[in-house]
C-alpha cells in the first residue's frame, strides 16, 4: 500500500546542516527503526517526512506519490495521511481518552464509541479507559493511547518519535510488544526513531544508523550488529572490543589469537572488532597458568566483575593488551577477580583496514587495544 | 512542634503542603484589597435606608444599570475576539512583521482611557454615547486578552498541534479543536478582566457624556447629593462583580492546563497565510490605526492647534514636576502591587483547592467598586482610623497598588506557572527555607513576570484619574490631573504636552511589558 521513500534529503537550520543526503526506503507494511544519538538529526528527518519542516533538497514519496520535493512541492502535513506519535504522546488534556482516540475521524465517526473500544483493545488497553482523562493514565498507557489515536484514521504510514522514552524497562517491553502488534494488525508501514540500541534492534525489520545527519548504514538488525559498515557504527550499535591485528587469508592475528574473519578479502594491518558476548571463558585453574601448554585459547586473569542478574561482565587481562577486555558471560558460575580463565572467541569477527598510522591512534592511550562501547546497560 | 503538625494536616487536606504563613499573607492581601468595599458598606449603612432609597429611586438607576450591562455584554466578547484573533495571527501564522505587531497591539492598553475618549469625542460627535463608549472600551481593552492569549500560545506544547495536523486537520480545524480549548483559561481570564474593568470604568465615559452606573455615582458625589446614597449605589457594582466572579469559577472549572516546559523548546509550525496575507495585514493595520492612531492623531491635531493660537501654552512649567510625580507614583505603585501579588500568585499556581481559588479570586474584589468610590472609601477610612496616612503619598501608592493588583497577579501567575516545581523542591532539598527558596529560586526565574506585572500596573496608574484626584496630596499634580484640568478649561493646546508625555511613557512601558510578559528567565519559548 504505502512504501516510504526518501531521496537525497538535506535539511539545515541556518548555516548548520542537520540532514545531508539521506536516502531511505521503508517497504510497505514494515517497520524501520532510525537509530541515532541525540542531535544526529533523527527527529528532523521525521519532521521532514511529516511536512512540519521543508527540506532544502531531495524528495519524499509515500506509496509512490511525491508529497514533497524541494523547491517544487510541499504537501501540508494534514494532506499526507501520515500518522504521528509525538514524544510523550501529546494527548489532548481537554479530551477524554476515547475522544482523543477518535480525534482524527470525521465528525460522524467520532460518536462511535465502539470504534474507540476497538482501537483501545488493539493497543492492549482495557476499553474502560475510554472515559478517563489523559492525566489519569500511566506513561505507558498514554503512549498506547497516542498510537491508537494515530492509527484510528488507518494511515498507511505512521511515524513514531521516541515513543518509549521515559518509560521504565518492564513497561517498555510491554509497550513495545503492544505497538508492534497493533502496527502489524493494521499492516501499517512505520518509522520509529530512537536512541536506544536494544529498542531499534528488537523492533525494526531494518535499522538505519543516523550519524551527524547522514544515514551511515541501513540493514537488518542482525546484519547491522554483526557486520557493521565501519567501526563507528560497530561501537554505536553495541559494545565492541577493538584490537589491532594483521589479517591474511581470512584469518586475523590479534592478542586473542588467530580468529576467522567474516570478510575474507580484508588483509594487512586491521582493527579487529569482537562483541563481548563472542568471548567465551572456562576455568583455567586446573592447569598451571604458567605452563601455557596445549590449550586452544588464551589465558587471561580476571581483573573485575560486574553482576547484572542474568549475565555478568568480567574484565580480562590478556598479554598484548594493556587495557582489560570485557566478556559478557551468562549463568551463575562467573569467575571472580584474581582467577585465571581460558578464553576463546566464538564465531567470525569483523576487521576494518587500519586507518593505520601510528599517528591516527596517537591520541588513544593504548595504541594496541581500543576498548570501546557504551556504558553497561 | 504544633506548628509543623498543623501545617501537615492542612496540607494533607489540600493535597499539597500549604504553608500556613503563605495562607495568612494571602488572606491579609485579600482583606486589604476588600477593605474599600467594607468601608463603603459602612458608609451606606450610616446613611440609613432613606438615603439609599432616594439614590435608587431618585435617579435613572435602572437605565444606567442597563447601560452598564449592555456595554459590558458588547465589549467583552468583542475584546475576546480581537485579542484572540490578533494573538493567533502573530503567534501562529507567517504574517509579515511578527516582531513589531505585538508592540503596536499592546500599546493601546497603556494609553490613558481619558486621552482616548477625548480623541474619539473630538473626532466626531457621533462617537459619543453608547457606541462611542463600546468602541473605546473594546479598542483599549482588547490588548488584555491579546497579552494573555499570546503568552499562552507561546508556551503551548507544539506537539499537540502537530499531532492534529498529522490527523488531517488544517489551520481552522487545528485552531477550533485543539488550540482554542487549550486557550480557554487565558481567553476567559482576559475577558473576565475586561468585563470587570468595564463595569467600574468611569473616566472614559465622562468625556463621551455616556451615562453608566459609575458616572452616576460620580455625579452623586460631585453634586453633594448624598455620600451614603452614592455608597449604596456602588454596592450594586460590588454585587455584579461578585456574581461575575462566582459565575466565572463555574465556567472555567478546575481544569489546569499549565504546561511545565521540559527539554529543548522547538518552534511551532506556523501556518502559511498565502493569499489571505493582505487581508490579515489589513486587519492588523486597521486595528492599530483605530486603537493607537486615533489618540496619536488627536495629539498631532492639538499640537497643530496650539501652534496656531500661538503664545506659550499655559501651565507648561508644571510639565516636569507632573512627569516626575507620575513616574514615581507609577513605579512605587507597581512595586507595591507586585509585592502584594507575589504570594497570591504562588498560592494560585502551587495549590489547587477551594481555599486557594477563593483567596486568589478575592483579589479581583478591587474591581468591585468604581475607582473613585474606592478612593473615597480609603480617604474616609484613613481620615477616621489611620489619620497620619491621610493626605500622604503612602496612601495613594497603597490605593493604586490595591486597585491594580489583579493585573500583577495575572502577570505573575503566567510566569510562575511555567516554573517547574522541581526547581523549588531541589532548593528545599539543598537546605533552603521557604523564604530563601522564594528569594533565590522563584524570584530570579520569575523576574520577567515581576517586571511585566509591575509595568502593567505602572501603565494603569498612568491612565488613572479618579484615585489621583481624590488622594493626591495637595500641591502635587500628575500628568493625568493636569491633562484633565486643561481639557476641562478647553485649553487643548496646553493639554497636548501632558498627553504626549503620557503616551511616550505608555509606549516605553509597552516595550518592557511585551519583552517580559509570560516568560521565565533562561527559558525563552522562541
Amino acid at each position: 500500500m504505502a512504501e516510504l521513500r526518501c531521496e537525497q534529503i538535506s535539511a539545515s537550520y541556518g548555516a548548520e546542516d542537520v540532514l545531508s543526503g539521506v536516502d531511505m526506503v521503508v517497504p510497505d507494511g514494515t517497520l524501520t527503526a532510525i537509530l541515532g544519538a541525540s542531535g544526529s538529526g533523527k527527529t528532523t528527518l521525521l519532521r521532514v517526512i511529516m511536512g512540519f519542516i521543508a527540506q532544502q533538497s531531495g524528495a519524499v514519496l509515500i506509496g509512490g506519490t511525491v508529497v514533497a520535493r524541494a523547491g517544487d512541492m510541499h504537501l501540508p502535513p494534514e494532506k499526507r495521511s501520515v500518522g504521528y506519535v509525538a514524544q510523550e504522546g501529546a494527548l489532548y488534556p481537554h479530551l477524554s481518552v476515547a475522544e482523543n482516540v477518535l480525534f482524527g475521524l470525521p465528525r460522524r465517526a467520532r460518536k462511535a464509541s465502539a470504534r474507540a473500544f476497538e482501537l483501545l483493545e488493539l493497543v492492549g488497553l482495557n476499553p474502560r479507559y475510554g472515559a478517563r482523562r489523559p492525566h489519569e493514565l500511566s506513561g505507558g498507557e498514554q503512549r498506547r493511547v497516542a498510537l491508537a489515536r494515530a492509527l484510528a484514521p488507518r494511515p498507511p504510514l505512521v511515524l513514531l518519535d521516541e515513543p518509549f522514552s521515559g518509560l521504565d524497562a518492564a513497561l517498555r517491553e510491554d509497550t513495545r510488544a503492544a505497538v508492534l502488534f497493533a502496527l502489524a494488525a493494521q499492516g501499517t508501514t512505520a518509522v520509529l526513531v530512537t536512541h536506544d540500541q536494544a529498542e531499534a534492534l528488537s523492533m525494526g525489520r531494518k535499522v538505519g544508523v543516523l550519524m551527524a545527519g547522514r544515514l551511515v548504514q541501513t540493514a537488518a538488525p542482525a546484519v547491522l550488529y554483526r557486520r557493521p559498515a565501519n567501526l563507528d557504527v560497530a561501537q554505536f550499535v553495541g559494545k565492541a572490543v577493538v584490537l589491532r591485528g594483521r589479517a591474511a587469508a581470512g584469518i586475523v592475528s590479534c592478542p586473542l589469537g588467530d580468529l576467522p574473519l567474516v570478510d575474507r578479502a580484508v588483509a594487512g594491518s586491521v582493527d579487529a572488532m569482537i562483541r563481548p558476548e563472542q568471548i567465551r571463558i572456562q576455568p583455567a585453574s586446573a592447569r598451571s597458568p604458567a605452563s601455557g601448554a596445549d590449550h586452544r585459547g588464551v589465558i587471561a586473569k580476571v581483573s573485575a566483575r560486574t553482576f547484572y542478574g542474568p549475565d555478568s561482565v568480567v574484565q580480562l587481562q590478556v598479554d598484548g593488551s594493556q587495557t582489560p577486555i570485557p566478556a559478557r558471560v551468562l549463568g551463575h558460575e562467573v569467575p571472580g577477580p584474581g582467577e585465571y580463565v581460558e578464553l576463546t572467541v566464538a564465531g567470525r569477527v569483523m576487521a576494518y583496514p587500519s586507518l593505520a598510522s601510528p599517528l591516527g591512534h596517537a591520541a588513544s592511550p593504548e595504541p594496541d587495544a581500543l576498548l570501546t562501547g557504551l556504558a553497561p546497560r | 512542634m504544633s506548628h509543623a503538625t498543623g501545617e501537615a494536616r492542612l496540607g494533607a487536606a489540600l493535597g499539597a503542603p500549604l504553608s500556613r504563613t503563605l495562607l495568612v499573607i494571602c488572606i491579609g492581601v485579600a482583606a486589604m484589597v476588600g477593605l474599600p468595599v467594607v468601608i463603603t458598606a459602612i458608609q451606606a449603612f450610616q446613611g440609613g435606608a432613606s438615603a439609599a432609597k432616594t439614590a435608587f429611586t431618585g435617579s435613572a438607576t435602572p437605565t444606567l444599570f442597563l447601560h452598564t450591562i449592555e456595554l459590558a455584554a458588547l465589549a467583552t466578547p468583542a475584546c475576546g475576539g480581537l485579542g484572540l484573533g490578533a494573538a493567533w495571527l502573530v503567534e501562529r501564522t507567517r504574517v509579515p512583521g511578527r516582531r513589531i505587531w505585538p508592540l503596536l497591539l499592546v500599546a493601546p492598553l497603556a494609553v490613558p482611557l481619558f486621552v482616548t475618549s477625548y480623541a474619539w469625542a473630538t473626532l466626531s460627535s457621533s462617537f459619543t454615547g453608547f457606541w462611542g463608549a463600546a468602541g473605546i472600551v473594546t479598542f483599549s481593552y482588547y490588548p488584555i486578552v491579546f497579552l494573555l492569549v499570546a503568552a499562552s500560545l507561546r508556551v503551548m506544547n507544539p506537539a499537540l498541534e502537530e499531532t492534529a495536523r498529522s490527523l488531517g486537520l488544517g489551520a481552522w480545524g487545528t485552531f477550533t479543536r485543539v488550540v482554542l480549548p487549550q486557550l480557554r483559561p487565558a481567553l476567559f481570564g482576559g475577558m473576565l478582566l475586561v468585563l470587570l474593568d468595564t463595569l467600574v470604568e468611569f473616566d472614559a465615559f465622562v468625556a463621551l457624556k455616556f451615562q453608566t452606573l459609575s458616572v452616576n455615582i460620580y455625579a452623586q458625589y460631585q453634586l453633594g447629593l448624598s455620600a451614603a446614597g452614592a455608597a449604596a449605589l456602588s454596592l450594586f457594582s460590588t454585587l455584579i462583580c461578585v456574581m461575575v466572579l462566582l459565575g466565572e469559577c463555574r465556567l472555567t472549572g478546575r481544569t489546569n492546563y499549565t504546561r511545565i516546559i521540559q527539554g529543548a523548546q522547538r518552534g511551532v509550525v506556523r501556518h502559511r497565510l498565502g493569499r489571505a496575507t493582505p487581508v490579515a495585514l489589513a486587519g492588523l493595520v486597521l486595528l492599530v490605526a483605530v486603537s493607537l492612531g486615533i489618540p496619536l492623531g488627536l495629539l498631532v491635531h492639538w499640537f497643530a492647534q496650539g501652534g496656531q493660537t500661538a503664545g506659550a501654552p499655559a501651565g507648561i512649567e508644571s510639565l516636569w514636576p507632573a512627569t516626575v510625580t507620575t513616574v514615581l507614583l507609577g513605579a512605587s505603585s507597581g512595586l507595591v502591587a507586585v509585592l502584594l501579588a507575589l504570594p497570591v500568585a504562588i498560592l494560585a499556581v502551587r495549590h489547587s483547592g477551594r481555599l486557594a481559588t477563593t483567596i486568589e479570586r478575592s483579589v479581583y474584589l478591587s474591581f468591585a467598586l468604581p475607582d473613585l468610590v474606592a478612593a473615597i472609601a480609603l480617604a474616609y477610612g484613613a481620615s477616621h482610623i489611620v489619620h497620619f496616612l491621610y493626605g500622604t503619598v503612602v496612601l495613594i501608592v497603597l490605593a493604586e497598588a490595591m486597585l491594580f493588583a489583579p493585573f500583577a497577579v495575572v502577570a505573575l501567575r503566567g510566569t510562575i506557572g511555567l516554573i517547574d516545581p522541581a526547581l523549588e523542591e531541589s532548593g528545599r532539598a539543598l537546605g533552603l527555607g521557604p523564604v530563601e527558596t522564594l528569594w533565590r529560586v522563584t524570584v530570579p526565574l520569575a523576574r520577567p513576570g515581576l517586571a511585566a506585572g509591575g509595568v502593567l500596573v505602572f501603565a494603569f496608574v498612568l491612565g488613572d484619574l479618579s484615585t489621583a484626584q481624590v488622594l493626591l496630596p495637595p500641591g502635587l499634580t500628575t500628568l493625568g490631573t493636569q491633562f484633565w484640568a486643561d481639557t476641562g478649561t478647553v485649553a487643548y493646546g496646553a493639554a497636548a504636552p501632558y498627553a504626549a508625555v503620557l503616551i511616550v511613557l505608555a509606549l516605553l512601558a509597552t516595550y518592557v511589558l511585551m519583552s517580559r510578559f509570560g516568560r521565565v528567565r533562561g527559558l525563552d519559548a522562541r
